[in-house]
């Protein structure tokens, strides 16, 4: 069976503040190449101070846009995050779904993911 | 080119008058432009975002600004909060604490603007003793607001921001500027909808909308910002184009404005006392998020 992985967001962005949308990138992308192996992901909230929807979206909403919806609830988990922080992500997390229903923004964000070299072809 | 200002508060007769000032120099270039405020007898320091964003986008267009005949009270105020410094006076130490700086910043500097955040109000004991929750979001409505002007802005002249608390009224104000393409554009091109100005505003902080295309999903911080001004009993101002929107005790109010302004202005006020705890209704567990 494949390792756990558990990522530290402060660790990845380096500050208790995960506010721009750039450090929510660097954290989507370590997410995505965990679950791109079919590894478990969880994700530490531990000494994070603040988040805001751009950062989430990024960090988290994006995923929407390259993994089944099954594949993210069966093998990423977060912790350490404050009730607060957890209402937003899961607004993040309903208002994506919703995002990537769209069939217009859905085939833009596959073409843009395969224009940028990501693996969205292989969903 | 000389142009009269008169008194400038956080309000849309504030924000028309600002504007004029661009309406009235758009076409300038290498010129010497004098505002005279002799009559600016009041000026709400917060409003400094919108001005300075506007002097900048003159200057930009090398134009020499001077600031002339300015009251000694509002010298007093706009050289605390350092916007003066960049018009030929001296920073004042701001003695009662009351001013976050005036600044600008790129779009890359969201980590930067976090910092100032911190550093200027957030670890400062002149500041309002807000409640935990309270201070909290009103952290993460600054950030929500700045985080706006980066993704959708377009801005290559910067963002600006400036605040100031009024302890007295136990109100605190703070207002981000940018020079970019304004919602109306944004609205038009990235959804496809031809509104007017005030509509395009009023259509980006409703419901789901949301602008942004691609990879990465959008479409909550206005929305997430209206409904904390909401339960706050606070206020939302925002300028974009010629539009005017504004939010304040649950009511909105929108209006075509004469002129233009070249981006975008977000101005909130907040209730410093006000005691709600801003925690959850129902609780959210960890295992139904995804």
């Amino acid at each position: 069976m494949k390792k756990n992985v558990t990522l530290s967001i402060f660790e990845i962005v380096g500050s208790p503040l995960c506010v721009a949308s750039d450090d929510g990138q660097k954290v989507y992308d370590r997410i995505a190449s965990a679950l791109k192996e079919d590894r478990s992901v969880t994700v530490s909230f531990h000494n994070v101070s603040s988040v805001t929807s751009a950062f989430l979206n990024a960090a988290i909403g994006q995923l929407y846009g390259t993994f089944s919806e099954d594949k993210i609830r069966s093998r990423l988990k977060v912790k350490d995050i404050q009730p607060d922080d957890l209402a937003l992500l899961k607004r993040v997390v309903v208002t994506a779904k919703q995002y990537f229903k769209d069939p217009k923004r859905f085939d833009k964000a596959v073409q843009a993911t395969i224009e940028d070299g990501g693996d969205a072809r292989k969903r | 080119m000389k142009i009269r200002l008169p008194e400038i508060r956080h309000n849309q007769l504030g924000f028309e008058a600002l504007i004029g000032i661009y309406s009235k120099t758009e076409e300038c270039l290498f010129d010497d432009i004098e505002i005279d405020m002799s009559s600016t007898g009041w000026f709400d320091a917060d409003m400094c975002a919108a001005f300075g964003a506007i002097l900048y986008k003159l200057s930009d267009r090398i134009n020499t600004v001077d600031l002339a005949n300015i009251p000694q009270a509002v010298t007093r105020i706009l050289s605390k909060n350092g916007f003066l410094s960049n018009y030929g006076r001296e920073k004042l130490p701001d003695t009662f604490g009351t001013t976050i700086p005036y600044m600008r910043f790129d779009a890359k500097d969201d980590r930067y603007f976090a910092g100032y955040i911190e550093d200027e109000f957030v670890q400062r004991s002149e500041m309002p003793r807000m409640s935990r929750g309270l201070l909290k979001k009103f952290r993460e409505s600054v950030f929500e607001i700045f985080s706006n002007a980066v993704i959708h802005s377009q801005t290559k002249l910067g963002i600006f921001s400036c605040g100031q608390y009024f302890p007295k009224r136990n109100r605190l104000d703070f207002a981000v500027a940018d020079l970019g393409i304004g919602i109306r554009k944004n609205v038009l091109d990235n959804a496809g909808l031809d509104l007017r100005a005030d509509e395009a505003i009023e259509w980006a902080t409703d419901g789901q909308n949301t602008t942004r295309r691609g990879r990465i999903p959008g479409g909550l911080g206005l929305k997430l910002l209206r409904e904390f001004i909401s339960l706050n009993g606070g206020r939302i101002q925002i300028v974009s184009d010629s539009g005017y929107w504004a939010l304040e005790e649950g009511q909105v109010i929108t209006s075509e404005m004469k002129y233009t302004f070249p981006g975008t202005m977000v101005s909130i006020e907040i209730d410093t006392a006000d005691k709600r705890s801003y925690k959850l209704s129902s609780e959210i567990s960890e295992k139904d998020i995804f």
